[in-house]
């Protein structure tokens, strides 16, 4: 077993983020594998943003990550980590920002090496900086606005919702804060958030006994630091329904909606509100509500999913990635690309069945089937070593023992009364921030402020029941006025 | 166990290597000891037990993809179909399904290219029996009517539409629509838009392409994780066993050679950066002699993040954000093709000169060997360091498995590439990467000066 030198979390035994400042922490899952994964998690992001330099986190976690060190260009660290065939992954969230490598033990001690001096000892080259810095431009106003019009939604969602919080801006930051960063930025952001209060080491694989206590003692040449303590105040209330339309020409509508809510893994609703996700709509499965009403019996679109955690690039990924932790989640609903004419339509639905599950509940069986899921499905989120890392550490920042444990433990005491109680206090269909990218933003205003119907077009015929059903869906209030919906044309989104 | 009564395997490989604690011990890259059988009907099972505890990747491999779809106006179907799979049986309703899925804590899904159809579901390991029993229902009892039929090709138009605001998919559209003119990697595995819309009229089609190809000489079975050999084999006798046979085999139109270079330019309607896409008509995918792996090699030299010409558009002078490429592998002769995405429109035409002249100049003058050996490490760690849990083995697995239904082609193709020389290069780029075989396409949010 390894001894660390500060704090060790191993094997699902948690600590809570409020620990001192005593050095980094350690989570250890040491096996027999020829393949050892590194995680070094400083948990500092976006929300620590000085409020006019919105990306500053992000894009020194860029720089980091994507740049030469003080002895070596980023050509000849490329050149060095090719023959490994790895790399330094780096992504930034709002509280965390994590380094991910993943070599053969082989390697171990060159790939280390080159981690270790890339985060401890940066180049802060010009060059480097010009490059990463347009790369994050072109990421926000090619990859993301331009060509991504469902995560455009999903990211504008949350950015609606923390309007005026430290969550309210893109992790990326905007064009114009980008155009005015300088080097200097940087490095003072390095300075005040790389510490060692801020970081969380995670180890797994076949490494030598004595690694740990080595990265660590590295490690230690961080200032010590004091954890990042961004306050984060109550997002602001939802008074009623509110949409914002981003007018894209583009060939069908992306919707996404939600409402902040006050469960994060940890907190006594969460494996309720977890089970009631699950089974409205389960990411990128077909067992889900949304998906079953709306695409399987509608074919209105192709997919139709539910989360309380942030889960970006879902059109990607089939699971979510570890280490985008946060104190603060959102309830959220997420269509994909409808057909213009059954917009109004597909937004009524998926509202009709939030409705429904809040109102009416689950019934014993779909809680049963739900539970069972997620008990089982937890093996899946953790099938690798790297993934079961990433969740040790999640863990230890949300003060829980390994995920695993936490939920089966959480889920075998949870009833179906739980669940019930749980959508009625912390969910409603009323009180939404709704965001839709489309090409006609005024028809769709219009449709959707008129009072008129919003009704579905068919290529096949439906049970009566279906249409019947219908006829509800399509004039189910949505509370919409014409001063409730904001028409933002796309050029503008993530500039200023 | 076998309580249908057949024959026992027609063939048994009982393949073992030792699983190496260093990458570069002798012995074959693919660490795995796996069993490789045929059944009777033509159905292959190959089972690959792991040390990754409790979980089970199950891959079922369909050997048709967009290749398949021959009939012109029918383009899709394949894909479509990988829909159709999710709607149902006798036994199993489509709801039904779902929810054994869901007390499986299973993640299932299914992907179609243009070669194969995949279905593949991630599971505890105490529902293998349960799952490759439903799997055995709906593969061959897929009972889909009409207005269910109707309603999911809305569903693969829904899928059309979310990937249409991407402008790298209309360039994929429009390459292979200018490279090819006879063979059916003409379409994408989407299809073309007028044939997705028209789907919804060809439900007696869509039975047809069922009877072709969901028979067990198409399928390959794919069994990885916490498991036994012999307990799989008998669960699937159990099954599958009795599945009929077909006869059909298409056939898929040849291309003729290229008559010379081709160009096309897209004008994207909203804002975009540029991109050129350079291709080259490649050969089919080969692990009996060593040209995949020497255009995959010449791939990742050219265009790989260490090479001279990313290191100089990217790095340097910051033309490019980004520089991929991406070598031939498929059943038929497809395209060699390298996209860049350019900052600056005005910048494309010099940027096309310069992924040309790089490619010219690698037929012409020999890699160094040192570069070459280290290109070889680096593809050796990649493929191990890729089987990191028991989903990505049978994932990996499943890619070879549909071009030669045998995880020993991962075996053959590493030998290949472990036995390069600079001069297999230099003559595999002559003979494919010539200005007869290129095709250029560019993308911009107006029309690029040519």
């Amino acid at each position: 077993m390894i001894r660390p030198l500060a704090s060790l979390l191993c094997l699902g035994l948690a600590a809570s983020m409020a620990a001192s400042a005593a050095g980094p922490r350690v989570v250890a899952l040491p096996s027999k594998s020829p393949l050892v994964t590194i995680r070094l998690v400083f948990t500092t992001g976006s929300a620590s943003d000085p409020a006019a330099k919105p990306g500053l986190a992000n894009l020194t976690g860029a720089m980091l990550g994507e740049s030469g060190t003080r002895d070596l260009t980023y050509k000849q660290i490329v050149d060095a980590l090719y023959p490994m065939a790895t790399t330094v992954h780096v992504y930034s969230d709002k509280e965390m920002t994590t380094f991910v490598g993943q070599t053969h033990v082989d390697n171990l001690d060159r790939f280390y090496g080159l981690m270790r001096d890339m985060i401890l000892h940066p180049g802060w080259r010009d060059d480097d900086f010009a490059r990463v810095r347009d790369n994050t431009v072109n990421a926000l106003r090619v990859s993301l606005r331009g060509n991504n019009d469902e995560e455009l939604g999903k990211e504008e969602l949350y950015n609606l919702i923390y309007s005026g919080h430290p969550y309210g801006h893109e992790n990326l930051g905007t064009a114009a804060a980008l155009a005015g960063m300088t080097v200097g930025d940087l490095q003072g952001f390095y300075k005040a958030h790389y510490t060692q209060a801020n970081l969380i080491i995670g180890l797994a694989g076949g490494y030598p006994a004595s690694f740990a206590a080595r990265v660590t003692k590295d490690f230690s040449a961080l200032p010590a630091g004091q954890p990042d303590s961004v306050t984060l105040p109550a997002p602001a209330g939802i008074a009623r329904n509110q949409l914002t339309i981003v007018a894209k020409d583009t060939r069908s509508v992306a919707w996404s909606f939600g409402l902040p809510i006050e469960v994060k893994r940890g907190d006594p609703d969460f494996a309720s509100l977890l089970v009631a996700q699950s089974y409205l709509g389960q990411h990128r499965l077909s067992s889900g509500v949304l998906f079953s009403r709306m695409r399987e019996l509608r074919g209105l679109n192709y997919g139709d999913y539910a989360y309380i955690e942030y889960f970006p690039r879902g059109m990607f990924a089939l699971e979510p990635e570890p280490n985008i932790a946060r104190r603060q989640q959102i309830f959220q609903i997420w269509i994909r690309p409808v057909e213009p004419a059954n917009a109004g339509f597909a937004l009524r639905a998926a509202a009709f069945e939030l409705n429904k599950l809040i109102e009416k509940g689950m019934s014993q069986a779909d809680f049963d089937r739900t539970k069972t899921f997620l008990s089982k499905y937890v093996n899946v989120l953790t099938k690798s070593k790297s993934e079961e890392l990433g969740y040790a550490i999640d863990s230890a920042y949300y003060g829980i023992p390994a995920y695993g444990d936490y939920l089966k433990a959480a889920l075998s005491k949870l009833t179906v009364e739980d669940v019930n109680r749980a959508l009625k206090k912390h969910l409603r269909a009323d009180r939404l921030q709704l965001v839709a990218i489309a090409k006609d933003a005024v028809a769709l205003r219009t449709a959707l402020t008129s009072g008129d119907p919003t009704p579905v077009t068919y290529v096949t015929a439906k049970p009566q029941e279906v249409l019947d059903e219908d006829k509800i869906i399509e004039r189910l209030p949505l509370g919409l006025r014409a001063e409730d919906v904001k028409i933002v044309p796309v050029e503008e989104v993530f500039e200023k | 166990m076998r309580l249908t009564g057949f024959t026992p395997a027609a063939s048994v490989l009982c393949l073992c290597a030792a699983v190496a604690s260093s990458a570069f011990a002798a012995g074959k890259i693919f660490p795995y000891n796996y069993v490789q059988e045929d059944l009777p009907n033509g159905l292959r099972l190959i089972t690959i037990p792991t040390d990754y505890r409790n979980i089970v990747a199950l891959y079922i491999v369909v050997g048709a993809g967009s290749r398949n779809e021959v009939e012109p106006g029918k383009s899709g179907f394949a894909h479509l179909f990988e829909h159709l799979m999710f709607r149902g049986t006798a036994e199993y309703s489509a709801e039904r399904y779902q929810q054994e899925l869901s007390s499986a804590g299973a993640a299932s899904n299914a992907f179609t290219t243009s070669d194969f159809t995949a279905y593949h579901t991630t599971f505890s390991k105490e529902d293998l029996p349960r799952i490759l029993s439903m799997e055995a229902d709906r593969f061959q009892h897929l009972s889909v009517d009409e207005a269910a039929y109707k309603t999911e090709t809305r569903a693969v138009l829904g899928e059309f539409n979310k990937n249409s605001a991407n402008p790298q998919q209309k360039l994929y559209e429009v390459m292979r629509a200018t490279a090819f003119r006879a063979h059916t990697y003409r379409h994408t595995t989407m299809g073309f838009l007028e044939d997705v819309e028209a789907m919804p009229n060809e439900y007696e089609y869509s039975r047809e392409f069922y009877s072709r190809y969901y028979r067990p000489e198409y399928t390959t079975i794919i069994v990885v994780g916490d498991v036994e050999a012999k307990k799989v084999r008998s669960l699937v006798d159990e099954r599958w066993g009795v599945w009929k046979r077909g006869d059909y085999k298409p056939q898929i139109p040849a291309e003729p050679p290229q008559d010379g270079p081709r160009t096309a330019n897209i004008d994207w309607p909203s804002p975009t950066l540029p991109f050129v896409e350079v291709a080259y008509r490649g050969p089919a995918f080969a692990d009996e002699s060593p040209e995949t792996a020497a255009l995959d090699a010449t791939a990742r030299l050219l265009f790989d993040h260490s090479a001279p010409l990313y290191q100089k558009l990217v790095i340097n002078e910051q033309k490019l954000d980004s520089l991929n490429a991406g070598p031939p592998d498929n059943l038929d002769p497809e395209l060699f093709g390298a996209i860049a995405r350019v900052k600056k429109e005005s910048d494309v035409p010099q940027v096309t000169k310069e992924i040309i002249a790089a490619i010219e100049e690698f037929a012409a003058k020999p890699v160094d060997a040192k570069t070459l050996e280290a290109l070889k490490q680096h593809v050796r760690y990649e493929f191990v360091l890729r089987m990191s849990n028991s989903e990505a083995i049978a994932e990996s697995v499943a890619r070879f498995v549909a071009l030669r239904r045998t995880p020993e082609a991962i075996n053959r193709y590493f030998d290949f590439y472990a036995k390069l020389t600079p001069q297999d290069l230099q003559r595999v780029a002559r003979q494919y990467l010539t200005e007869k075989n290129r095709t250029v396409v560019t993308l911009a949010t107006k029309a690029v000066t040519k």
